[in-house]
């Protein structure tokens, strides 16, 4: 593939996934799945539980291995290149993925080492006044309540200015106005040319927060549509008899 | 390379501040240590072997249990809120994660020994034949075989989620062939090893102080760089 073609898909598709399939022993649960999302898009994964939302969340982020197909992700393979791909990528769920015995600061610090932050200390300042979190810089992760801890880990995914933010159950167990915080945190995300790639079983805020829908059922994905072609109220009653309806 | 240092120094500085700071693991190694050290200076009293013979091998007893405690602490804490996920999406080598998590768990052992050593030569009225320099050198060797079979079954043991008596299986079966020539040297550490001893069972295939260090030179040099490459397959999935 010629430099230029190669460019030219980097800026095209930010996550590229390709005929993938995922299986745990007999269980088949990605089968060759599909999905081209460009710079700025905002997906909102669904599906019922065990339906390989978080298996396609994963293996986009390179913690499952496929079984076939490609993921690349701004055209680095995660596969091939996974060092390359994992600097464009950032990752939220409803664990943290931060150290309890560790400050709020300290922690920052520990990932903009990791990801090899320049200007380390301006960078943790600014993401800690994003995330409103400042006040609360000195203290221990553990002592943090769910939703001071959710803040605190989309500061840990955005510490390296990532590309693409998956976001696997983020609202798990936040309260309404912690809900309105991380939707208003993904927005302003979006708008700044990033992608985002999430899953909830809350359809309401996802619909809210998303440019696209796509619905996994039965190992394969049913639906993919932009938002503004969705019937909220529908799609809200039963998004998988919605799925199955329109394909 | 200065990326390498300053991800290793990060990931070892976390794993030592969280460990001083939460005190989870060390004294329950020194309980432990003191523990066996005690029950078996009491079986030694009724042992027809010499006291000074049963003190290095209550202490590689120790060295073994308590060691497995750190090891498999190591990548507990890495499970809580799925921290492990969070190390695994850096944009760094696997090896880099093995090989600092390796030295938290030397450095532990260390401190761990410059408590329960001396206990036990109280306890057993050890006297050194050798240097000090050399018992140092030959508990360092036993760390470094230790704790790199300990952090890679630990990591695998952790994301297999079968827990620790797994990381016990393997790794002490692991280790079996490294404890007769450690054994030896420490024995040789503390006084002079019957011939009846050298000639006959286990310790027989070892000959030497100097053969007893050079296989626990290999056993280490062999087992960290086969663990260092095999880290990255063994915490996927």
């Amino acid at each position: 593939m010629s430099k230029e073609k190669l460019t030219s898909d980097r800026e095209q598709f930010v996550v590229d996934v390709k005929g993938v399939s995922k299986a745990f022993t007999a269980r088949r649960v990605l089968d060759r799945i599909d999905i081209e999302v460009g710079r700025g898009e905002c997906v909102f994964i669904c599906g019922i539980n065990g339906a390989g939302k978080s298996t396609l969340l994963y293996t986009i982020a390179g913690l499952l291995g496929a079984d076939s197909g490609s993921v690349k992700l701004c055209g680095y393979s995660v596969a091939h290149d996974p060092e390359k791909a994992k600097a464009h990528l950032g990752v939220i769920s409803h664990k943290s993925m931060v150290y309890p015995d560790l400050t709020v600061i300290e922690n920052l610090s520990f990932f903009t080492t990791l990801y090899g932050v320049k200007n380390a200390k301006a960078r943790i300042d600014e993401l800690l006044s994003d995330v409103k979190l400042t006040r609360y810089k000195y203290d221990k992760a553990g002592i943090l309540s769910r939703g001071l801890l959710q803040r605190l880990a989309i500061a840990r995914a955005l510490v390296h200015k990532p590309s693409v933010l998956l976001a696997d159950e983020p609202f798990t167990g936040l309260d309404k106005k912690s809900c309105d915080d991380l939707r208003n945190t993904l927005s302003d995300f979006v708008e700044q040319g990033g992608t985002v790639m999430m899953t909830t079983h809350d359809t309401r805020m996802g619909l809210a927060c998303a440019s696209r829908v796509i619905i996994l059922d039965g190992s394969k994905l049913i639906l993919d549509r932009p938002t503004e072609e969705i019937d909220a109220d529908s799609f809200d009653a039963d998004y998988i008899s919605y799925g199955r309806g329109v394909v | 390379m200065r990326y390498f240092l300053l991800s290793f120094k990060a990931i070892f500085m976390k794993d030592i501040v969280t460990e001083f700071r939460s005190r989870q693991v060390l004294p329950t190694m020194i309980v432990l240590g003191m523990l066996i050290i005690w029950v078996f200076r009491i079986a030694s009293e009724v042992a027809s072997a010499e006291v000074s013979a049963i003190g290095p091998i209550a202490l590689w007893v120790a060295f073994l249990f308590a060691g497995l405690l750190a090891q498999e602490r190591s990548f507990a804490t890495e499970e809580h809120q799925d921290c492990i996920h969070g190390l695994m999406l850096a944009p760094i080598d696997e090896g880099t994660i093995y090989l600092a998590k390796l030295l938290v768990n030397i450095i532990m052992l260390s401190i761990f020994e410059m408590i329960i050593v001396p206990a036990a030569i109280v306890a057993f009225e050890l006297t050194l034949s050798r240097s000090i320099l050399t018992l140092v050198g030959v508990l360092m060797l036993g760390n470094v075989g230790l704790s790199s079979v300990g952090t890679l079954f630990s990591a695998i043991v952790q994301l297999t989620r079968t827990k620790g008596s797994l990381l016990s299986v393997m790794v002490l079966a692991i280790l079996m062939p490294m404890m007769i020539p450690a054994t030896f040297a420490l024995l040789a550490v503390f006084g002079d090893i019957p011939a009846e001893l050298i000639g006959t069972g286990a310790l027989s295939v070892v000959g030497s102080f100097k053969s007893a260090i050079m296989f626990m030179v290999v056993f280490d040099a062999v087992f960290v760089v086969a663990c260092w490459l095999l880290f990255g397959f063994a915490i996927k999935e």
